[in-house]
């Protein structure tokens, strides 16, 4: 598998994509092109883009990467939730040839923000690993629904008719699921 | 102060890329002014990056790296040009067509969005009736101006009404000022005049 692995999470990452924006470090971008390019190409797969649409969208995504590093703020959000916004947003426009409201809305992170506070950028950072954590334990009916909507990116009357569940039920489990992953992480915006 | 805003599925559809673009530009509209949903949204954007360090990577191919290295000095895409700078921010870049009268005191402005939804502005006078949707899909609307009340209680600037049953009372504007939605539906069509000029239009 490629370098860094798994173990190398939240805090390194956005070392790194701070090293791209102030250095333009090429071996910083290499280290993060190694762990976020295969795992973006495999969302893409899983959210039904054909091999070549999931590689070249993997590549857009890690473009975007190297030259929005100066926009990442450790204080809005953990380096895999930046990327996966990036992915999310170059797959929407894919699909729709068009805008993405994302892109259309004012960008926070485009504007210079107060003196970044240390104890916030650990809380962000944390709230990935808590995230992860928390998805361990919802329960399994919880855990497929969110699963299904955020890796295979299936719209929640295609989640009905592939397990088979009212979608009303669809609804409610989501809804359970969302609730409980805020409880987890409290009040960070 | 923001009273109604829409529910979790279609807040997590939004995050995930998955709600057609008129209505995600509705929710969009509604997002950019609620602490409450951008605070959720962040949330699922976190189960997004979670999701994304779990998942098992697929390699790129071999010349991936050195084909990017070259793109390096590549300026970032254009973000499109301001079109309607009276709009808040969600809104202001989007294409939209004429006002279309659709009744008395009721004018209509769609605009060319992909997908399976479509949407638009919509501008009623005081005294009228927000024209009525079916409930076969889903349905947003956000007031920008102005306020509307309904069987589920009153919209002001801000509000989002996402009905999930069926009541009889059509939307009222209140209140002495005009009142000003955007609005998307997906997969229906408005019955009655709003419905013939959509028609018309030919979305």
């Amino acid at each position: 598998m490629n370098q860094p692995g798994p173990t190398r999470s939240g805090p390194d990452h956005a070392t790194l994509i701070e090293a791209v924006a102030l250095h333009r470090d090429r071996a910083a971008f290499a280290d993060l092109f190694g762990y976020f390019g295969p795992r973006v190409k495999a969302w893409m797969l899983r959210a039904g883009c054909n091999a070549t649409a999931a590689e070249e969208l993997a590549q857009e995504t890690m473009l975007a990467v190297w030259q929005k590093a100066r926009q990442f703020d450790p204080a809005r959000a953990g380096a895999s939730t930046w990327i996966f916004t990036i992915a999310r947003n170059l797959r929407v426009d894919t699909l729709r040839r068009e805008r993405h409201p994302s892109d259309l809305m004012p960008d926070p992170a485009a504007e210079p923000e107060a003196p970044i506070q240390a104890d916030r950028v650990l809380a962000i950072a944390q709230r990935e690993i808590r995230i992860r954590a928390a998805l361990t334990l919802l329960p399994p009916e919880q855990a497929e629904v969110i699963r299904k909507a955020f890796f295979e990116d299936k719209i929640h009357a295609e989640i009905e008719k592939e397990l088979g569940i009212p979608l009303g039920t669809v609804k409610s489990r989501l809804r359970l699921a969302i609730y409980r992953l805020r409880a987890v992480l409290g009040d960070l915006t | 102060m923001i009273h109604h805003h829409p529910t979790e599925t279609t807040l997590a559809a939004y995050a995930t890329g998955t709600l057609p673009e008129a209505l995600a530009l509705v929710a969009a509209t509604h997002i950019a002014r609620c602490a409450a949903c951008r605070q959720a949204v962040a949330t699922l954007e976190a189960t997004g990056g979670a999701v994304l360090d779990e998942v098992t990577p697929v390699a790129l191919s071999g010349e991936a790296l050195d084909r990017l290295l070259v793109r390096m000095d590549e300026p970032p895409r254009a973000v499109p040009p301001v079109l309607n700078p009276e709009l808040p921010a969600p809104l202001s870049r989007v294409s939209l067509g004429r006002w279309w009268p659709v009744g008395p005191g009721v004018r209509y402005r769609p605009w060319r969005a992909s997908g399976v939804a479509w949407g638009g502005l919509l501008l009623a006078q005081p005294g009228r009736s927000l024209p009525r949707h079916g409930h076969a899909g889903l349905e947003l609307t956000c007031v920008l101006s102005g306020r509307f009340a309904d069987g589920s209680g009153e919209f002001a600037p801000g509000d989002l009404s996402e009905p999930v049953t069926d009541h009889d009372q059509p939307p009222l504007v209140i209140g002495t000022q005009p009142c000003l939605c955007i609005i998307a539906s997906e997969g229906m069509r408005l019955r009655g005049l709003l419905g013939f000029a959509q028609r018309m239009i030919g979305r």
